[in-house]
């Protein structure tokens, strides 16, 4: 076993070692072949390949010191306008040496830009397009502003193939010295639902406990990880113990940090799947939505989701009343 | 219902009374002193702090003695008329049915110069000719008006207890409530009252009854603001308001902003709109609210504030329809704002983390923190050599990996491989 983060050890290198994102890849590679890359939007859930996806295309293009001629910013950690007016200028507008003309700025998480930043971004793109191209990762490509957008050659990452995801969980096990059982790999899927990050973390996480990686232990490495137990708190909400249900609400976002979308959609999931007649989950649907879209213009995202546990426990009590009668 | 402790709790007999044990003492050899005939002074004047037990102390003996106690106070008129009208009953020591009098003047700081006009002059023509005990009682003794009267009376001192003696009270009432409190609770409130016992059985019942534990953390936020008495008040303008305006005026009440007011109200509504409708709306008020918070933030608008104000007081009271206003449900101080900064450090432990494997992982320092960091807890947990490799790969410090491993035995594992 090798003592690195495995997601970063299996990263794949070159374009070559990609063997995910086919149609993707092969444009990519064109680009390398031209020696000319435009600015590009790479869209699409985590773990899917797209900073990988840079950086191989990167290191095709400059060669193995390709670090000299790329930087990577998160926006999510620097998403301020300050950044693009400092950062991103100074880096854009001067020329690269070598065979390639043009630096590549890689901006990842792109869609936590703020409006502003992403305005300012739209001069700097024009205006040093000659020194230097953008690509630009980001979830939803409907978070970046238009001009950006029409600006960019956009790629859409989809999750890998299922086949693809076993046959490379089961290539890093083979590597690793590990035992992973077929219900073991199953079970990643299920709990990563494709993001390929996720999942070699899991299994690192699952090899470090030193035994054969079956289900079981694969599900028990998910519930640590993820604390958000959305199910519980649906539950206890249900069954009228609202305070409660608040406090596992207050510890997912304060002590785990999980998102407030992510919660509401782990909700919405849920909804269908719990046991209520069957013309409450659309009422409890809209009941979610309604939230959902509060959460986006509203300024605390626990008093929002709470307002959403409260209704559920007088759903609940309604349910109750209406079996009675 | 609610029913305040400081009544339940109120000393019936002088034994129970706290502190000043020589002033009391002085008082009660006074009153006795009547069965002799009538002594030099008849009147004696006590004086002290609020809540330092003097009322309390005129009550107790005259139940020790079986004496009947007539009682003025501020709240009665106090005009020359009204005192004189007392004469009669100050001009027998015994009452018709043989029992022992006793007359009390309480809050003599109460009298005001236009309304309780002649009161004072009146009190003094009373107190030459009594023949009964007369008890004046005020704060301040040497308020120039008193002059005349004070050198008719004997005068008595009740100085602040305490804070152990204070803190001796507050036990025995959390012992008679079934409260298991924390010594340190305890003192911090017997402390803060600063001598002021009626306060401190306030401040004690606000906090703890209908709790089975009282814990330092439950009393210390007590510390940030003086004046927690009015937040209480201002706490049940808004969630036992009947009308929208009387709600709202709640908000000018308040010491703290709106914000903090807020935090009150999401934390206590919950508890006290115990009905499912009710407590949806009164929710669905507060998340109304935040939206509009929500909307000033994109906006700067500020004047977009009261609208805010509106769906946090009016909106919250008008969530009323169904729960009974019966029962005592203590306030709390917002439990979010306690964890928020309990977590504070963590949170900042975990970015430090985060930053570290934003070197090397190609992922926001933010999103490492939150998505790669749990997993790595578990190897660290689970797998000292790994642990240490990774520490190695990532530089972590060993408050880091400490973090991380969450325990001594496991840190000292890691650091052993790591040599």
């Amino acid at each position: 076993m090798s003592f690195e983060m495995w997601a970063e050890k299996y990263r794949p290198k070159t374009l070559d070692d990609m063997v995910n994102q086919k149609e993707i890849v092969e444009r990519l590679k064109s680009f390398v072949k031209s020696r000319n890359v435009p600015h590009c939007i790479f869209a699409g859930p985590p773990g899917t390949g797209k900073t990988t996806a840079a950086l191989c295309l990167a290191r095709d293009l400059y060669g193995e010191a390709y670090r000299e001629h790329i930087m990577e910013l998160n926006a999510s950690d620097e998403r301020g306008i300050d950044v693009v007016r400092e950062t991103v200028k100074t880096f854009a507008r001067v020329r690269s040496i070598g065979e390639v003309p043009f630096k590549i700025m890689i901006l990842d998480e792109a869609d936590n830009m703020t409006a502003d930043a992403q305005q300012a971004l739209r001069r700097t793109m024009e205006r040093y397009t000659e020194t230097c191209r953008f690509i630009l990762c980001a979830n939803y490509s409907g978070k970046i502003i238009e001009p950006i957008q029409s600006r960019c050659a956009p790629f859409r990452f989809t999750h890998l193939p299922r086949e693809e995801h076993d046959k490379y969980l089961q290539y890093i096990a083979q590597k690793e010295g590990l035992k992973l059982l077929d219900d073991g790999v199953n079970a990643i899927y299920e709990v990563c639902s494709g993001d390929l990050r996720r999942a070699i973390n899991t299994l690192q996480a699952a090899a470090s406990l030193g035994k054969p990686i079956d289900a079981k232990t694969v599900y028990s490495i998910a519930g640590k990880a993820n604390p958000a137990d959305v199910q519980k708190m649906i539950e206890t909400a249900m069954k009228g113990n609202f305070l409660e249900a608040r406090k596992q609400l207050r510890d997912m976002i304060q002590k785990y940090g999980v998102a407030g979308s992510d919660i509401i959609r782990q909700i919405h999931t849920e909804i269908f799947r719990t046991e209520v007649p069957e013309p409450w989950k659309i009422k409890l649907a809209d009941i979610v939505g309604e939230i959902d879209y509060r959460l986006v213009e509203g300024a605390d995202e626990e008093v929002q989701l709470s307002a959403l546990l409260a209704r559920l426990v007088e759903a609940a009590h309604e349910m109750k009343d209406a079996k009675k009668v | 219902m609610y029913f305040p402790w400081t009544e339940k709790y109120k000393p019936k007999t002088l034994k129970e009374v706290v502190g000043n044990p020589d002033a009391i003492q002085k008082f009660v050899e006074w009153v006795k002193s009547w069965d002799k005939g009538v002594p030099k002074k008849r009147a004696a004047f006590i004086y002290g702090p609020p809540g330092t037990g003097k009322t309390v102390t005129v009550e107790a003996l005259a139940n020790d003695l079986k004496m009947e106690l007539v009682e003025k106070n501020a709240s009665d008129y106090r005009t020359e008329e009204a005192v004189k009208r007392f004469a009669g009953l100050a001009s027998q020591y015994g009452s018709l049915f043989g029992t022992k009098r006793i007359i009390l003047f309480d809050e003599l700081d109460g009298l005001t110069g236009t309304a309780d006009k002649g009161g004072v002059k009146a009190i003094t023509d009373i107190i030459k000719t009594a023949q009964c005990p007369i008890v004046l009682v005020a704060n301040n003794a040497y308020d120039p008006r008193f002059i005349n009267i004070r050198n008719n009376c004997l005068l008595i001192e009740f100085k602040k207890p305490s804070p152990t003696e204070v803190l001796k009270h507050l036990k025995g009432i959390c012992q008679k409530e079934g409260i298991a409190a924390e010594e340190n609770a305890l003192k911090f409130i017997a402390q803060r009252s600063e001598g002021d016992i009626r306060s401190a059985v306030n401040d004690l019942q606000a906090l703890a009854q209908g709790k089975k534990r009282l814990t330092y953390d439950d009393v210390s936020w007590l510390g940030y603001r003086d004046r927690q008495e009015t937040i209480f008040t201002v706490m049940r303008m808004i969630l036992y308001g009947k009308t929208c305006e009387g709600a709202k005026r709640a908000v000018d009440m308040a010491d703290v902003d709106v914000d903090m007011l807020f935090e009150w109200i999401y934390e206590n509504a919950p508890a006290h709109l115990t009905d499912p409708h009710d407590l949806a709306r009164a929710m669905d008020a507060l998340s109304m609210a935040d939206v509009y918070r929500g909307r000033i933030r994109n906006t700067q608008d500020w004047s977009l504030m009261r609208y805010v104000v509106d769906f946090m007081t009016a909106g919250v009271a008008m969530a009323r329809v169904n729960t009974k206003t019966s029962g005592w449900t203590p306030f709390h101080f917002p439990e979010r704002i306690q964890a928020l900064s309990r977590t504070r450090e963590e949170r900042a432990m975990q970015l430090e983390i985060g930053r570290k494997l934003k070197r090397r992982c190609h992922i926001s320092a933010k999103r490492a923190s939150k998505e790669v960091l749990p997993y790595l807890r578990i190897i660290f947990k689970n797998n000292a050599e790994m642990a240490a490799g990774l520490s190695k790969w990532l530089d972590l410090n060993m408050e880091m990996i400490e973090y991380l491993a969450g325990s001594k035995e496991k840190t000292e594992a890691i650091s052993r491989l790591l040599g």
